[in-house]
């Protein structure tokens, strides 16, 4: 195996490249095994947000820690950017974030991302500069001088977002990024995932909330006992055929009449009508800004 | 974006380990406990009943250097044993493995975190142990000088060259060096001990074995070397066993060092260069336990 990146995956943008890999957890002391991912192939282009999914135990934490190089497939290839996720010069260009991450709680946001930057070759006004740049980008600068003890839960998620964009990565590995956090911390998350979609860099997130994946990610892979049953691009998979959709506003009642009589006339079927829905995620985002308005009033 | 090209091995990388470790062991409440514990242990000895001079500054050393040989051990293992299972427990070793750290240096940082520690903790020791063993030698030779004022001036300065010789002799910094070495190679067994073991608890027993064992292990090779042959069977085994089990005992120069007995330059290099080949051995092994370990 050689450190060099494998041109023709680097010519074809991919980011990430699973070979029909497959892992195999023996049990010790007993015969049987547990095999947690099978035969998995999956490219992820480079600029995009890929979405992995499914219900817990699929495999898809062994499948992210294959790309990060902290479990051995035991059979196929791993690759980031062309080059063999098992050496440890592929992650240069790799920040991860771990599912519920505890980080060192003697240390204060600004020493982590100190220390995570140093493990990164970054050192003095570079390593200074960038490590108040990802505090500003997080929002953390006030809370720049406090223990990692005293942090919450969402201001740990974001400094853990922090150092993993330390070093300025190409693709960025999230492991159930809004895990735990409520529904306003896991926006500033979503919002800041898309941020940096538009600055280039590659996202590979795996998460159970299947409405923040489909709000922003361009592919998904849903993984069940380790097989890969569905991907492609979120729309294709979405996308019902031969079905319509419109959302009209300040519309009449005769107005709508007239739409349902045609579509009648014309052979068409309409299958539902009616106000739509605004999601249960959006009314508690809603109702808890105006209660923080009237408290701030 | 980010372009640099990557070093197999990066002493800044490693320095940012062993500073992280070091720094998180130092807010361990059970070092301060047992650092305590012993510079109370050295600082305690001052107040001794008073012997002749002799005996004094004897027991003071004996005190003072059992105390930190029973501490540098003790630290030594506890401090290690918790590394590599709270950081898989905190997922921290994720997020460090997760950058372009090698798993070589991750291991050797926390080891080196670990003997930095053990290190300044000595040097705070040591510093309080000469600090009292000044503080009686003035006081003894005073009340000599004082005792001797009307003998002639070649025994006053006999008598006061022997109080000096009895308290201080260049001996002590081999002792400590000698518990610096041991401390080394128990940290690093521990640490090779923890990268397959399960919990802090399994690590902390085993090497508790381990400790007794190479205590005992000296005796038990010369009693079975009497009693059985020694082929080619025999000596490898008892290779095997020397090298999973190092020969502790063999690093208690303390006594000589304490009874005023020289040391020989050749066997204080030899205890340390055991030390070191150990140390060294056993991090060698922990790095290949933990090289294709599936964190």
């Amino acid at each position: 195996m050689s450190d060099l990146p494998r041109r023709s995956e680097a010519k074809a943008g991919l980011a990430v490249a699973l070979n029909g890999v497959t892992k195999i957890f023996p049990i010790p002391f007993q015969r049987r095994s547990i095999v947690a991912v099978r035969d998995l192939n999956l490219e992820v282009a480079a600029g995009q947000i890929y979405g992995l999914l499914g219900p817990n135990g699929s495999g898809k934490s062994t499948t992210l820690k294959i790309i990060l190089g902290l479990v051995t497939p035991t059979r196929g290839q791993a690759r980031i950017f062309g080059r063999d996720s098992d050496r440890v010069a592929s992650r240069e260009s790799v920040g991860f974030l771990p599912e519920s991450p505890y980080f060192y709680k003697f240390l204060t946001g600004e020493e982590t991302l100190r220390f995570y930057g140093k493990l990164c070759g970054l050192h003095g006004a570079t390593l200074r500069t960038r490590a108040d740049e990802m505090l500003e980008l997080v929002g953390l600068t006030s809370a720049r001088t406090r223990r990692l003890g005293g942090y919450s839960k969402g201001m740990l998620q974001r400094i853990g977002l922090a150092q993993a964009l330390i070093q300025e990565p190409a693709l960025l590995v999230l492991d159930e990024p809004t895990a735990g956090v409520d529904p306003a911390g896991a926006r500033e998350i979503r919002d800041l995932i898309l941020a940096l979609k538009a600055r280039g860099i590659t996202v590979l997130l795996s998460s159970h909330l299947l409405g923040q994946v489909q709000e922003i990610c361009d592919r998904v892979g849903i993984l069940a006992n380790g097989v890969l049953v569905r991907e492609g691009p979120l729309g294709e998979l979405l996308g019902i055929e031969k079905q319509t959709q419109f959302v009209i506003e300040n519309a009449s009642p005769q107005l709508l009449e007239e739409i349902e009589n045609l579509a009648t006339r014309s052979g068409a079927r309409v299958i539902e009508r009616g106000p739509p829905r605004s999601s249960l995620e959006q009314l508690f985002l809603e109702a808890t800004e105006k209660s923080d308005k009237n408290a701030d009033e | 974006m980010n372009n640099r090209t990557h070093r197999v091995f990066s002493l800044r990388r490693l320095t940012a380990i062993i500073g992280n470790t070091f720094t998180g062991l130092t807010r361990l409440k059970i070092f301060y406990v047992l650092l305590l514990f012993a510079l109370l242990l050295i600082g305690s000895s001052v107040f001794m009943a008073q012997m002749t001079f002799q005996q004094e500054f004897q027991v003071l050393k004996d005190i003072a250097l059992g105390a930190m040989s029973l501490f540098t051990s003790l630290l030594a293992i506890i401090a290690t044993a918790r590394l590599l299972p709270q950081e898989m427990e905190d997922r921290t070793a994720y997020t460090v493995l997760a950058k372009p750290v090698s798993r070589f240096e991750y291991l050797a940082g926390k080891l080196f975190g670990v003997l930095l520690l053990l290190g300044l903790s000595l040097i705070a020791m040591s510093a309080l142990f000469f600090l009292v063993l000044t503080l009686r030698e003035q006081s003894v030779l005073s009340e000599t000088a004082r005792q001797m004022s009307n003998a002639p001036p070649e025994q006053s300065a006999e008598a006061l060259r022997l109080v000096r010789a009895s308290a201080f002799n260049p001996n002590l910094f081999s002792g400590l060096a000698v518990i610096y070495a041991k401390g080394c190679l128990l940290a690093a067994l521990t640490l090779f001990v923890s990268t397959f073991a399960t919990s802090t608890i399994f690590t902390t027993i085993v090497m508790a074995f381990v400790y007794f064992i190479g205590h005992v292990q000296p005796i038990a090779r010369e009693y079975w070397m009497q009693t059985n042959s020694a082929g080619w069977l025999t000596k490898s085994f008892l290779a095997v066993v020397a090298l999973l089990f190092p020969d502790l005992q063999s690093f208690n120069l303390t006594d000589d060092v304490v009874a005023g007995n020289a040391v020989p330059l050749a066997l204080l290099l030899q205890t340390l260069a055991m030390g070191l080949f150990y140390t060294a051995f056993y991090l060698a092994l922990a790095w290949a336990a933990f090289f294709r370990k599936e964190l």
